[in-house]
């Protein structure tokens, strides 16, 4: 149980580590420039 | 065993370990007053996030290194990683309370600790490399620090006394966020725009809750529901009030007019001063810390921003400060007539004791500092520390977490 546990959070870990951390930045700016339109 | 346990000392510590959870979101609310609009949730999530990241962090290892069995006076044992034979019965460190409400009580402080240091990096880091830096820094460098003055190590042994965290917390987290404003650099507009606070409403709420949490924070580390506790919540408040009083009268003789964001900062100054000397000292020592509280802090900010360092919300002129001149005077107004468990301070006739309180801040000082250093380098190497210029100035709810915080 232990084991599972320490996997499940190293799991997380590793999950943050190569998740996408750019490439929003156009998404939001479209619709910032909607919404001062 | 079970025997030994208290009702009454078992409910003040999961109270006061709920009152202490409450101070992360409050800080949360504090540092995102006081930052652009456009990076207001990114803010708090920083604080938010670390009291997710460390509360399981804390459960599966770091509660093992921090108060485990001692190895040579530098760390603890892995004999209670994922809280293996920490149970209903009372630990070593709490002979009325169980172990496991002495362990979560002390998680508290290890999610607040970090979550200091976000405020020095505001506004520019990468939400990445914030996940990477909490759990290395909490691992390396509070964890250990926690052992060697609350767990059995070499600072406790010397006779070092940190009632609830002033080098453990304040100088670990102030000297360490000084370092993370040096190494990632100054916010894109430094110095030519005005990077004005968006809501001073929002950060005098989030000063009044810390202040509100304060109380488990300080008169919970008595561990017992006694006398040692009220004199803990005394002096906490009356400092607090004093430093707050103190920062708004310098700010208001310096720029003429009295500050409602310095009274805000100023009782957290007060707050912070007092963290270790609150189990030992009278409330008149503590007019005086938090006199010094006021005094220091403001004058250690002004000098941050003359040499143009971007410690964007203050953390080392508050905490690092704040936090060294609360140990070293608890080694100067320290006295046994307040806690017979600890020694006389300077002030009644215990010169050594402000000598053993210095090197404590010094051990604090140069480790955090080292530390703090090596992990933000590597971090740097690895995952790259800063968001790029243009999402900076997007701004980091929209660029790191594709949100706003308004509709308005």
């Amino acid at each position: 149980m232990e084991i599972l546990a320490f996997v499940s959070f190293a799991v997380l870990v590793v999950a943050w580590l190569v998740a996408p951390s750019r490439g929003n930045v156009a998404v939001v700016s479209h619709a910032e420039e909607r919404k001062a339109a | 065993m079970p025997n030994n346990i208290s009702a009454g000392d078992t409910a003040w510590l999961l109270a006061s370990a709920a009152l202490v959870m409450l101070m992360t979101p409050a800080l949360g609310f504090f540092y995102g007053g006081l930052v652009r609009r456009k990076n207001v949730l990114a803010t708090i999530m920083h604080s938010f996030f670390i009291l997710c990241l460390i509360s399981v962090q804390w459960v599966l290892w770091g509660y093992t290194l921090a108060f485990g069995p001692d190895h040579g006076g530098i760390i603890g044992g892995l004999d209670w990683l994922a809280l293996r034979g920490v149970g209903q019965d009372p630990g070593p460190y709490a002979p009325t309370v169980p172990h496991e409400a002495y362990m979560v009580f002390q998680m508290m402080f290890a999610v607040i600790t970090p979550a200091l240091i976000t405020g020095a990096f505001a506004e520019r880091k990468r939400f990445k490399a914030f996940v990477v830096f909490t759990l290395l820094w909490a691992t390396f460098v509070y964890d250990p620090v926690a052992h060697w003055v609350w767990g059995g190590g070499w600072l406790g042994q010397l006779g070092a006394l940190d009632f609830a965290g002033g080098t453990v917390v304040h100088i670990t987290s102030g000297v360490s966020a000084l370092v993370a404003a040096l190494v990632l650099g100054r916010r894109v507009g430094y110095g030519r725009d005005a990077l004005e606070p968006h809501d001073a409403t929002m950060t005098v709420l989030g000063a009044s809750l810390l202040w509100f949490g304060w109380f488990g924070f300080n008169a919970g580390s008595a561990i017992t529901a006694g006398g040692l506790a009220a004199n803990a919540f005394v002096v906490t408040n009356t400092a607090a009030a004093m430093a707050a009083l103190t920062w708004m009268t310098v700010s208001w003789l310096h720029k003429g007019a009295p500050s409602v964001l310095g009274a805000a900062a100023g009782a957290v100054a007060g707050l912070v001063a007092i963290t270790p000397a609150s189990g030992y000292v009278d409330v008149s020592a503590s007019i005086l810390i938090g006199l010094g509280a006021g005094v220091f802090c403001y004058t250690a900010i002004q000098l941050t921003k003359r040499l143009k360092v971007d410690d964007a919300l203050d953390v080392f002129g508050v905490h690092g400060v704040g936090g060294a001149w609360g140990a070293l005077a608890t080694g100067i107004f320290a006295t046994v007539a307040i806690n017979s468990g600890a020694k006389d301070g300077l002030a009644y006739g215990n010169p050594g004791q402000l000598g053993i309180q210095a090197i404590a801040v010094a051990a604090s000082i140069i480790y955090s500092a080292v530390m703090t250093f090596v992990i933000l380098k590597l971090i740097d190497v690895f995952v790259g520390l800063r968001v790029p210029e243009s999402e900076e100035v997007l701004g980091l709810d929209a660029s790191q977490h594709r949100e706003a915080a308004y509709q308005i």
